[in-house]
């Protein structure tokens, strides 16, 4: 099922500080990332990863430069214009998963539309119910505190893809699980990113996904190593 | 939305519950406050309803009011006889009945009087008025029963006391019920009164009560037994109509059980020779009378007060306490305010991340404002409404015991003034859930994925 329109990026002449540091936590001269692709960013840590997922997805700002996504340059937008932007373009998958207990995983997977929407669109439902199965989580209505955490990860998956999002991007989406559901996980991403016909960026540590991305992007000190 | 606040409130169920327990005992305590006043208010109100017009010996005028009108036991002075037959006899009075206490059954005060009273503030529940001197009645709040007798005795139990047993009154009615402390009085002939307390303390006593009237009596200090008290006037008792064994000069029996027996008769107490009484309630014909009534009365010699004019001096102060009451409830109100207020902002700012992740996953910044302010209004709105609820509660339950202990009715209920309290302090909470709402808001949605 591919996504409308899956956007291409172009990352020109972007630094971004820390209050207090003197070396920029992040200086990139040009970055792009055609639709479709996926990538493996890699680094220590410290290296900045995280800090370029932030600006990659507008949750920060850099002070210089320009994030384009097909046109539409992020650095540019309002904060909230910049939220509705992410909404609905990008798919995120955390370490520290970020279901929110209390609630079930489909309630889980449909929150983010919730709240942004308020309401939800006729296709949702069935949609985030074909997702989890698909990244096999058979009781809907269960709640995710109950989980083992290589299902709270996949639930995570299944609600990165929910709002079809061009872009989907994990920040060491393995890191916190052992070595068999960590794999599974993996895999999912691979194989649900591919069907959606979505961009794959992934900060990762894991020797086993890393050769499964197209493309190689290594950080250190903030800076891209080829 | 709601579903998440629910989730979340369901997670964090003990601390929004002690936190709204907090706000709706602070609340609480200023809502018994005012219901408690305005309840004491009423009721006093209500109580002094059927007393037009008091008058007393001079002295003070509110305690005039509260013995008078609530029954409070404390030694007033007395007017001389002459007050009572000349209120009795004026045509502008409807009626006018004197009040004497000092003694008690169990913890309830007897009231000497007339018929005229027991109709005029109450009227009859069961049986009959008294009708001799051996008679009474009492109030509907009483656990005595009609048929029962009982001996007085001088002061409440538990109180050095000194039972008046040649001295049995049978009870031969019941009041409906009034609200007012005379609920709780046993009300007896005021002759009887006078003849129980001529046996204690002799003349010489009571003649002190009478000096307007006999001065001379006071000066008797050589006599000391009754008889010669009475014999001081002969002359007043030649006039007395027979068979009013107090009145001076009368001759007595010995045994007061006969004399218990006695009719009452009007005309004792229309003498002007009788002896004295601490209080008489008086009911015009006319408001018009009323003022010429008071005009009159305030002399050196006596003082006649509206309990009404009275209460409503009480009421001032009353006020001016309350209003310090409110203002300690209201500080402590605007304290745990604050504190909540503390509690969660350090609640909103220790979640951080969570929050960071809502607007990560594409949640606007008005939709996380919306989830904690949400929140925050309905734990510390749901606390105010249960402390109005809680505040009634508490105003009620004191009431029914001061009305136990008082017979006072102590009416509580809310106004529409209580409402808009309750609506101010509900869009205050408002403002203030805004506070930790707006740091939620400013979280920077990037703490999600910092580690």
């Amino acid at each position: 099922m591919p996504s409308e329109a899956v956007p291409a990026l172009v990352l020109a002449d972007v630094e971004l500080r820390f209050p207090g540091l003197e070396q920029p936590a992040l200086a990139l001269a040009s970055l792009t990332i055609a639709p479709g692709e996926t990538v493996a960013l890699v680094g220590p840590s410290g290296c900045g990863k995280t800090s370029l997922i932030n600006i990659l997805t507008g949750l920060e700002v850099p002070q210089r430069g320009s994030v384009d996504w097909s046109g539409t340059d992020i650095t540019r937008l309002s904060q909230g214009a910049r939220d509705r932007w992410r909404a609905r373009h990008i798919g995120l998958v955390m370490q520290e998963f970020h279901l929110f207990p209390g609630l079930s995983a489909l309630e889980n997977v449909l929150l983010p539309q919730r709240l942004a929407h308020f309401r939800l669109t006729d296709g949702a439902k069935p949609e985030a119910e074909r997702l989890l199965r698909r990244v096999g989580i058979d009781r809907l209505d269960q709640p995710v505190e109950t989980m083992s955490r290589g299902q709270m990860q996949r639930v995570a998956v299944a609600r990165a893809l929910a709002a079809r999002p061009g872009v989907i991007v994990a920040d060491e989406p393995t890191a916190s699980l052992d070595a068999d559901a960590g794999e599974s996980v993996a895999a999912l991403l691979l194989e649900l990113t591919h069907e959606a016909g979505a961009t794959l960026i992934v900060a990762t540590h894991d020797p086993h996904l890393v050769p499964r991305l197209h493309r190689l992007l290594r950080l250190e000190s903030g800076r891209l190593k080829d | 939305m709601l579903r998440f606040i629910a989730a979340d409130l369901r997670r964090h169920w003990i601390g929004a519950l002690a936190i709204m327990l907090i706000v709706a005992l602070a609340t609480a305590l200023g809502v018994l406050v005012t219901l408690q006043e305005r309840a004491l208010r009423l009721g006093s109100a209500r109580s002094a309803n059927a007393f037009d017009l008091v008058v007393g010996a001079p002295g003070s005028e509110t305690q005039l009011v509260l013995s008078s009108v609530f029954l409070q036991p404390a030694p007033l002075p007395l007017m001389p006889g002459s007050v009572l037959a000349g209120l009795i006899a004026d045509p502008r009075v409807a009626w006018a009945a004197p009040v004497g206490f000092g003694d008690f059954v169990e913890n309830y005060p007897i009231v000497g009087t007339t018929p005229a009273l027991v109709g005029g503030i109450a009227s009859m529940g069961q049986g009959r008025g008294f009708a001799r001197l051996g008679e009474a009645v009492i109030g509907a709040a009483t656990d005595l029963r009609i048929g029962d007798h009982f001996h007085p005795q001088h002061g409440r139990v538990g109180e050095p006391t000194g039972v008046h047993t040649e001295i049995t009154y049978e009870v031969v009615g019941r009041l409906a019920a009034t609200g007012t402390p005379w609920d709780r009085a046993v009300l007896v002939p005021i002759e009887t009164v006078w003849l129980a307390h001529d046996h204690d303390h002799g003349g010489h006593d009571r003649a002190a009560g009478e000096e307007d009237a006999h001065a001379q009596d006071g000066h008797d200090a050589d006599h000391d037994h009754d008889q010669s008290a009475d014999h001081a006037v002969p002359a007043a008792g030649a006039s007395s109509p027979p068979g009013n064994p107090f009145l001076p000069g009368t001759t007595r029996p010995d045994q007061s059980g006969s004399v218990l027996d006695t009719p009452l008769s009007d005309q004792t107490v229309a003498d002007p020779h009788a002896p004295g009484v601490p209080a008489i309630v008086v009911k015009p014909r006319s408001i018009a009378d009323a003022y010429k009534l008071r005009q009159q009365y305030r002399s050196d010699h006596t003082v006649a007060v509206f309990p009404g004019e009275v209460l409503t001096r009480l009421y001032s102060t009353l006020g001016d306490v309350r209003l310090i009451l409110t203002l300690i409830a209201g500080g402590a109100q605007a304290l745990v305010g604050f504190a909540i207020l503390l509690v969660v902002s350090v609640h909103v700012v220790q979640r951080r991340r969570q929050i960071g992740a809502l607007r990560a996953l594409g949640a606007p910044r008005p939709a996380v404002f919306a989830i904690v302010w949400g929140e925050v209004l309905l734990i510390a709105g749901s606390g105010l409404v249960a402390g109005f609820a809680l505040g009634y509660a508490g105003a009620r339950l004191l009431s029914i015991v001061v009305t136990e202990a008082s017979g006072m009715m102590m009416p509580v209920g809310f106004t529409a003034a209580d409402l808009a309290r309750l609506g101010a302090l509900l869009a205050l909470t408002a403002l203030a859930s805004a506070l930790p709402a707006l740091f939620a808001y400013r979280q920077s949605p990037a703490a999600a994925l910092r580690g």
